[in-house]
């Protein structure tokens, strides 16, 4: 039960510390990592800080005993907006198309479903055997699009449904009726329409992407992208590199993140409020 | 007429059918042909013998193996559904304005948006000998000597998972939630229903649907995760798909497909157990 | 640009529109003149809408022609029928300003820029919203969406524009502001307008036609004047709510009037004219309720009811301003209506409970084709005016 308004029942009080204790088991050792990134010269993979530094930054940079970060950073980037792009473009075709039914949209969507769930390990190895049995070459481009599509398209699908269903069929109609060929529909009134949700789609599918690994472990082939490159460092790297890795990588994501997150909000925001220019 | 929207929707959705059938469809089929062939020496020898499945079968590894799965499954499942329900009643029901539903939902959301391992190995100088935990309580005085079962233990895993796979089950049971209509409860309320009974009748019913969708997510991350067990357990614990990965490793293949296989039809099973409560598709879709 | 001989007359012949195993529409003909302000009326499901949107163009028949200016329009879109459509939730492009969403159709056939804009703004003005060109149509209120509606679909130069309840959004005050609104640009534009609705006092104040429909199928197609006092059979009678419905048995007919029992004994004439009504059959009548005399029955013989006089008990009493809506409970449970003047009602007022005493003049009662019960049983089922009670 809810209050409209007026003073907070205890329980309120119970919940919201139950949800800032939650808050902060999330929080509580990314900021730890990102602290220790500025771990100084001399200092190890705990604590306490030795000082402050960017020298473990500057690891990266050099590449000084941390692996291939440049490397795998720059095709983790690559990988993630050609996921992105044909996420976008696949799911939004998908989604239209299921707003019908078709005989055969029941396997479709059961597939889809089950490939959203297969541990990504398991479609690595079908992948992976698949592509040595046929005498290919695996690669990041190549084998490791293909795995990780196979996460996103599920998920761009179903955040396409929710777009859909709550899309008006009016709006078409009228378009319809003021003289626009499907072609026009689509690129006058509907894509236009779903613009925040499709942004959300390419978001889902960078981020999915950017930071996949069971499914990319097996397929990326001998060059690897961030997350397997920082798995490797695991085992060999032992200095706090690592973590500035992590700092790194995280704000590389938050930055895509919010680039997409502002955009849909200053789309919202000019529909509702903002008073908007003719075009 | 009929015909031609068919034509339609075949088209738009033709690449994507095309994508799951190429890489994940038939690899699949290929896992399942693997698990028949012979192997040695590195090399994979296509034939149909079902040594694989029955070594598999008569080893108690595997039992052991998937009794520690099955632990760590429950564990997480039921540490996940206590966290992320509460929490997505607490967005749901108790904060008021939108824009602070928005706001607390995507703080939770916003750790997500670093890679699984960094998330997971940010753990270790938290709970390590020399970590915030054992600083914290030794210098409070609770402790005398660092605790050790904090890292690298069962412990360790299960609090990995937790901090990794919590929020598959807040975004579900959140949607489900958020979409009860609120007359309900106020008329529930006006028929002189108490919190308890409101809470009985009419939300946990409701939200059944996202608590499957969520229990379907975490248990299936769990079963089949073979990187956090490895690595916050030290090496100690296994789960059916860690060891299974080894076997990848060592180029093993036909072994680690019929594991992968059996391991995919058990977890099948529990996943159609889970959805006796629920018609996902009329749920998913529009 | 339409077919045709481009002029706004629509012609539907035998169409039907089965979706599945319902049929929504069944075997219709009608035509609509060119210039004329025509309302479909009718319940919830009686087919007006799908009518309203085969001629638009958005629905095909299952089988039947229609024609506009002459010519057969089935396969066309909507541009090349020369028809626009007004949608009910408005449909106006949220991503849109007001003057892109007028210019729109412009745009879609390479219109220039400032070209586009200048024939927007004069339609604009015509419907009093040039001044909020630039605004997004989530800033405004449903009077003004419906304006800019309007104005977007008159933009086609269509010859006949399709208002799908065009009214129902708005509150009631700006619902009889609008209707004059629309009243006025259709004589201006001097095309054809067809209006689905569900309120018959909209119907009848605007229409130069008006389309009585249930389930399907055309009950009465006539002018407003005519369908309102003469209407042709007891479910438009019942449905425009300005009538009682009386029936029974003939027991006998001369000079153009029959003589009718119903089952309680009451009696009453029917106006037949040049009919000759068997003796025996049943005959079905109407009588406008406000040509009825109420008057309280203390003083009056009871028992046996005259001819065309009813007996019974005050069952509601509804204040209307002008008038007074009294129910009289009669034994078949239909309630019998006498809308009262309201000087006469409160120079000696009623009470639920009274007994008294209604007539009327013969002359006054008219012929109903059909069954008696038309409109009773199907009224319940799409939710319209219930005049029956327990």
């Amino acid at each position: 039960m809810r209050q409209a308004a007026g003073p907070r029942s205890w329980t309120f009080y119970v919940f919201a510390s139950f949800f800032a204790l939650f808050v902060l088991f999330l929080y509580g050792p990314m900021t730890v990592i990102y602290i220790l990134s500025f771990q100084g010269p001399t200092g190890g993979l705990t604590f306490p800080m030795t000082g402050f530094s960017f020298r473990w930054f500057h690891a990266l940079v050099t590449a000084e005993r941390v692996g291939d970060i440049g490397g795998s950073f720059q095709r983790s980037i690559v990988l993630a907006v050609m996921v992105a792009v044909l996420t976008v473009v696949l799911s939004v075709a998908a989604g239209l198309a299921f707003r019908r039914r078709f005989p055969g949209s029941g396997v479709v969507f059961y597939l889809a479903i089950a490939s959203l769930i297969m541990p990504g390990l398991f479609v690595g190895l079908g992948i992976a055997v698949g592509f040595q049995l046929l005498g290919l070459d695996i690669d990041w481009y190549t084998s490791a699009l293909g795995a990780q599509l196979t996460w996103t398209l599920p998920y761009g699908l179903l955040i396409m449904f929710a777009v859909l269903g709550r899309f008006n069929r009016a709006y078409e109609e009228a378009a319809t009726d003021l003289g626009a060929t499907p072609w026009q529909r689509m690129r006058e009134v509907v894509l236009p329409i779903l613009l925040p949700g499709i942004i959300g789609v390419a978001l889902f599918g960078f981020t999915l992407s950017y930071d996949e690994f069971p499914r990319t472990v097996l397929t990326a082939g001998t060059r690897n992208t961030l997350p397997l490159e920082i798995w490797a460092m695991t085992t060999n790297v032992t200095s706090p590199a690592l973590f500035a890795v992590g700092t790194v990588t995280t704000l590389v994501s938050f930055i895509a993140i919010g680039a997409a997150l502002i955009s849909i909000a200053v789309i919202e925001r000019r529909r509702t409020r903002g008073s908007g220019n003719s075009v | 007429m009929k015909a031609k929207s068919w034509l339609a929707s075949w088209l738009q959705v033709a690449p994507v059918a095309l994508i799951l059938v190429l890489f994940f469809g038939l690899p699949m089929l290929v896992v399942v042909a693997v698990s028949f062939f012979d192997y040695g020496q590195g090399r994979l020898y296509p034939t149909f013998i079902f040594d694989n499945y029955l070594e598999i079968f008569a080893s108690s590894v595997t039992v052991r193996l998937y009794l520690s799965s099955l632990k760590f499954a429950l564990i997480v499942w039921a540490v996940t559904l206590l966290i992320g329900f509460n929490v997505a009643y607490f967005l749901v029901f108790h904060v008021r304005t939108l824009l602070w539903q928005i706001g607390l939902f995507l703080l939770c959301t916003v750790p997500f948006w670093t890679s699984n391992i960094i998330r997971m190995i940010s753990w270790i100088p938290f709970l390590g000998r020399n970590g915030i935990f054992n600083q914290t309580f030794m210098g409070l005085g609770v402790v005398s000597q660092p605790m050790e079962f904090l890292l690298f233990s069962d412990f360790a895993v299960v609090v990995a998972y937790v901090h990794l796979f919590t929020l598959f089950m807040v975004v579900p049971i959140f949607n489900s939630m958020a979409r009860i209509d609120r007359s309900l409860i106020e008329a529930a309320y006006d028929a002189g229903a108490g919190p308890w009974r409101i809470f009985t009748e009419i939300i946990l019913p409701l939200s059944k649907t996202g608590i499957a969708l969520g229990s379907i997510f975490v248990v299936t991350l769990v079963m089949g995760d073979f990187y956090v067990v490895k690595v916050m357990s030290g090496g100690q614990s296994a789960s059916v798909a860690s060891a299974l990965s080894t076997e990848i490793s060592q180029i093993q293949y036909p072994p680690a497909a019929a594991a992968a296989i059996i391991l995919v039809a058990i977890v099948t099973l529990m996943v159609s157990g889970i959805l006796r409560l629920v018609d996902i598709r009329k749920e998913l879709t529009v | 640009m339409p077919t045709g001989s481009g002029n706004g007359e629509i012609s539907i012949v035998g169409v039907t529109k089965r979706f599945g195993d319902m049929a929504a529409v069944s075997d219709l003909n009608l035509t609509i003149p060119d210039k004329a302000y025509c309302c479909l009326l009718g319940p919830s499901g009686c087919g007006k809408t799908t009518i309203l949107r085969m001629i638009a163009g958005h629905e095909t028949p299952t089988t039947g022609e229609i024609r506009i200016g002459g010519g057969p329009v089935v396969g066309l879109t909507p541009v090349q029928r020369g028809t626009a459509m007004m949608f009910q939730s408005y449909a106006l492009f949220p991503h849109r300003s007001v003057l892109d969403n007028v210019a729109f159709s412009l745009k879609l056939r390479g219109a220039g820029k400032a070209d586009r804009h200048r024939q927007a703004r004069e339609l604009l003005a015509k419907v009093h919203m040039e001044r909020f060109a630039d605004r997004l149509p989530a800033q405004l209120s449903g009077g003004q969406q419906q304006r800019v509606a309007l104005a977007r679909a008159l933009i086609t130069n269509p010859r006949v524009l399709l208002l799908d309840e065009p009214l129902s959004a708005l509150d009631e005050y700006l619902r009889l502001r609008m209707r004059g609104e629309l009243r006025r640009v259709q004589k201006e534009l001097g095309i054809t307008f067809i209006h689905v609705t569900h309120t018959q006092l909209e119907a009848i104040a605007v229409a130069d036609l008006v389309v009585v429909m249930a389930q399907g199928r055309i009950e009465q197609a006539a002018s407003a004047r005519e369908i309102f006092t003469a209407p042709r059979n007891a479910y438009v009678a019942r449905f425009m709510g300005g009538q009682n419905v009386l029936s029974g048995t003939v027991e006998s007919a001369a000079d153009g009037q029959a003589i009718v029992v119903d089952e309680h004994g009451g009696s009453f004439s029917i106006v037949v004219n040049g009919e000759k009504p068997v003796r025996g059959s049943r005959l079905v009548g109407s009588i406008r309720r406000d040509r009825i005399a109420v008057s309280k029955a203390q003083g009056c013989a009871e028992a046996s009811d005259k001819l065309n006089s009813l007996f019974g008990e005050v069952h509601a009493i509804e204040y209307q301003g002008s008038y007074v809506k009294v129910t009289i409970e009669r034994p078949t449970g239909e309630g019998f209506v006498a809308n009262v003047l309201d000087v006469d009602f409160f120079r000696d007022p009623l009470d639920i409970g009274d007994r008294v005493l209604a007539r009327w003049s013969a002359h006054d009662v008219l012929m109903l084709e059909g069954a008696s019960d038309a409109g009773e049983a199907s009224m319940d089922e799409a939710g319209g005016v219930l005049i029956s009670h327990a």
